[in-house]
């Protein structure tokens, strides 16, 4: 949802700049002296809605980073996530084996990697991007999500780790 | 000295877009192999990968400082000593880093994020160490370059005035100071503080290819070397909006100075370039979280003088003008549009929020090509057309039409597998055998390589039509005074 409303918005800015290029453009054919008084005229409201708008959306949208996400739930599960050269090691803590965790409960992701930076990216099933965090070697990074439905998700790496990066893929069982 | 001046900025210029329509070449194949029409090893293609990133970023940017160089010129006396030692070592490092890439097979990727260069490389050692030596011999030239830029606009104007701040404290100076000036001086100043910040890296990473057990901490250096990277890359948009401040004022016949409204915009501008590069960690949960967030403040922001002050400023320019839309002034405003649109990708993508769902996919490279491929490279071009005042107009507006046409469907492409969850730097989408996602990237790569094709052959227009219509072209109208 929200990389098709990112989308939108973009295309509509973007219509808007072309738009609003075309009138501009086609207006300068003619002269006036003093006659482009009126850009700055629009200026002025221009940046004031501008500035409201980026102020509204910047609070907005920083109570939902994934920094702080369910981060007063407890993890139904923890899942161990080690990158390495081009594979990843998954274990959930306590249950050895393919990772299969529940649907519908907070599960977090403890990244990290033995090598290089890798990036892990989750993926549902129909190839829709859920989240994802870096694997630096040295640091852990915690990832919480919640999965909506059962199904097989996806893996793949996100930062590129050398030559075999584009077959690093796995997948988890979600139940 | 003017001939003197005008052959370095030439040998920069012819540089900056050879390279350019050699990187091209090399993008496009690597959008072949994506979506398997040419094959390629993974090794060849990330050593591809690798050079094209380095390679385009280092000619627009060389050819920016090139731009604000020359114009610099006009009012200042600039080393030319210096330029075309710059130059040698542009050149030279250009060199080995092609050969160690394309020949040895140095695949990082532009960023080489540590400790990869140094963690099982599909390379020979000497690849690495070639090309983080060419890499700094490229920082030099360019740390030199923009020194020099500063010391001739200090000794001009006196290092206080540079960045306007008389303006800013509501003065009224009794000598005006150039747009151009303001301008250069920023893009120097930020250009030499990323410079620097890569300088500092490179070195680490020679000290580690000499040392191998020497231990470094790989988020310090991806913070420093996105410092570099992405300040260097900004840059060259301003150096484009330089040239537009002061090419285009002989074209609509207004003046374009400064007052305190430009004086504040720009040195915001100056601030949002060296913070913004924060938004590259976003991912890295580890990175103190007050940076995540300053990189969204200095993202958001920049987009506020860029659009209030710059675009409106073209638009205040051309409206109702008279202006004739000859190539240059086209390219120019077509530019500032590529750019505000580039910008519009880039903002979205540096919302916390919704970069957890493109980070890292084609929507990046959608957005930043946006802004060079028809944003800066346009500017760059309406540059090239004046400084060579070339007389043959409709082969280069045929030729921009072209550039037009292949270079928004190219992007469109890279927009659309950003939005389907592509990630990018991937020799090939076969391994993603879920959701549809293979059969998505290689179809979206194909059309994206057949749409650069077609930007590729009116930017190689753009060149014969420089070369066929050179030094006949008649001064654009009068030149208005650009300091009132």
């Amino acid at each position: 949802m929200i990389v098709q409303i990112a989308g939108l918005i973009t295309l509509i800015l973007s219509l808007t700049i072309f738009a609003v290029a075309f009138f501009v453009m086609r207006g300068a054919r003619e002269r006036v002296p003093d006659g482009n008084k009126v850009v700055y005229k629009v200026r002025k409201y221009y940046a004031m809605v501008l500035a409201l708008v980026l102020l509204g959306t910047f609070s907005t949208t920083l109570l939902y980073t994934p920094y702080k996400a369910l981060a007063d739930t407890t993890p139904a599960a923890v899942v161990k996530v080690t990158g390495h050269m081009w594979r990843w090691e998954m274990e959930r803590e306590g249950a050895p084996g393919p990772v299969v965790v529940p649907q519908g409960a907070t599960i977090e992701f403890a990244v990290t990697t033995s090598d290089v930076t890798h990036g892990f990216g989750v993926y549902d099933d129909d190839g829709h991007i859920l989240a994802q965090t870096q694997a630096m070697p040295g640091y852990t990074n915690r990832l919480r999500m919640v999965f909506d439905k059962p199904g097989t998700y996806h893996v793949l790496c996100m930062e590129f780790c050398g030559i075999m990066h584009q077959n690093m893929v796995a997948s988890l069982t979600v139940e | 000295m003017e001939k003197s001046i005008r052959k370095a900025t030439i040998a920069w210029l012819l540089t900056a877009f050879l390279v350019f329509l050699v990187m091209v070449t090399l993008g496009i194949t690597m959008r072949l192999a994506q979506g398997a029409q040419v094959s390629l090893s993974p090794t060849t293609f990330y050593a591809i990968m690798t050079m094209h990133g380095l390679g385009m970023a280092g000619a627009l940017f060389s050819g920016g400082l090139a731009v604000i160089w020359y114009i610099t010129s006009h009012s200042c006396k600039v080393s030319l000593g210096v330029s075309w030692a710059a130059w040698g070592l542009f050149v030279v490092g250009a060199v080995v880093l092609l050969a160690a890439t394309l020949l040895g097979g140095f695949g990082p990727g532009w960023y080489a994020l540590y400790p990869l260069p140094f963690v099982r490389p599909a390379w020979p050692s000497w690849a690495t160490g070639a090309s983080i030596i060419a890499l700094i011999l490229m920082g030099v030239a360019w740390l030199i370059f923009q020194l020099d830029i500063l010391r001739a606009l200090a000794a001009k104007w006196g290092a206080k005035r540079l960045l306007a701040w008389e303006y800013i404290a509501g003065k009224t100076p009794e000598e005006p100071l150039p747009a151009q000036v303001l301008i250069a001086a920023m893009c120097a100043i930020a250009g030499t503080l990323g410079t620097l910040s890569g300088a500092a890296t490179l070195i680490l990473y020679l000290l580690k290819w000499l040392s191998p057990s020497v231990e470094l901490d790989p988020l310090l250096l991806k913070n420093t070397m996105f410092m570099f990277g992405h300040t260097i890359v900004n840059v060259c948009i301003y150096c484009g909006l330089c040239a537009i401040y002061y090419v285009l004022p002989r074209f609509t016949g207004r003046p374009w100075g400064v007052n305190r409204v430009t004086a504040i915009a720009w040195n915001a501008t100056l601030m949002f370039v060296l913070f913004a590069y924060f938004h590259h960690l976003y991912m890295d949960f580890a990175q103190v979280k007050a940076l995540h967030i300053i990189g969204q403040l200095a993202s958001y922001g920049s987009a506020l003088p860029a659009t209030a002050v710059s675009i409106f400023g073209i638009g205040s320019q051309v409206y109702k003008s008279g202006v004739k839309w000859s190539f240059t002034p086209l390219a120019f405003a077509l530019g500032a549009i590529g750019w505000a649109v580039g910008g519009v990708g880039a903002v979205v993508d540096s919302t916390i929020m919704v970069n957890t769902y493109f980070h890292n996919t084609l929507w990046v490279p959608g957005h930043f090509h946006t802004y060079f491929l028809v944003g800066y490279v346009l500017m760059f071009m309406g540059f090239l057309h004046d400084f060579f005042k070339s007389s043959a107009e409709r082969f280069a507006v045929g030729s921009l039409v072209t550039m037009l046409l292949g270079g928004y469907g190219f992007l469109l492409m890279f927009y659309l597998g950003g939005m389907s969850g592509l990630p990018r730097r991937v020799s090939s989408y076969a391994a993603a055998s879920f959701g549809g996602l293979a059969e998505k990237g290689a179809t979206l790569a194909t059309l994206g390589a057949a749409f650069a094709i077609v930007f590729l052959l009116g930017a190689i227009g753009f060149g014969f039509s420089v070369v066929k219509g050179r030094g006949a072209a008649p001064e654009a109208g009068a030149s208005p005074d650009p300091a009132s």
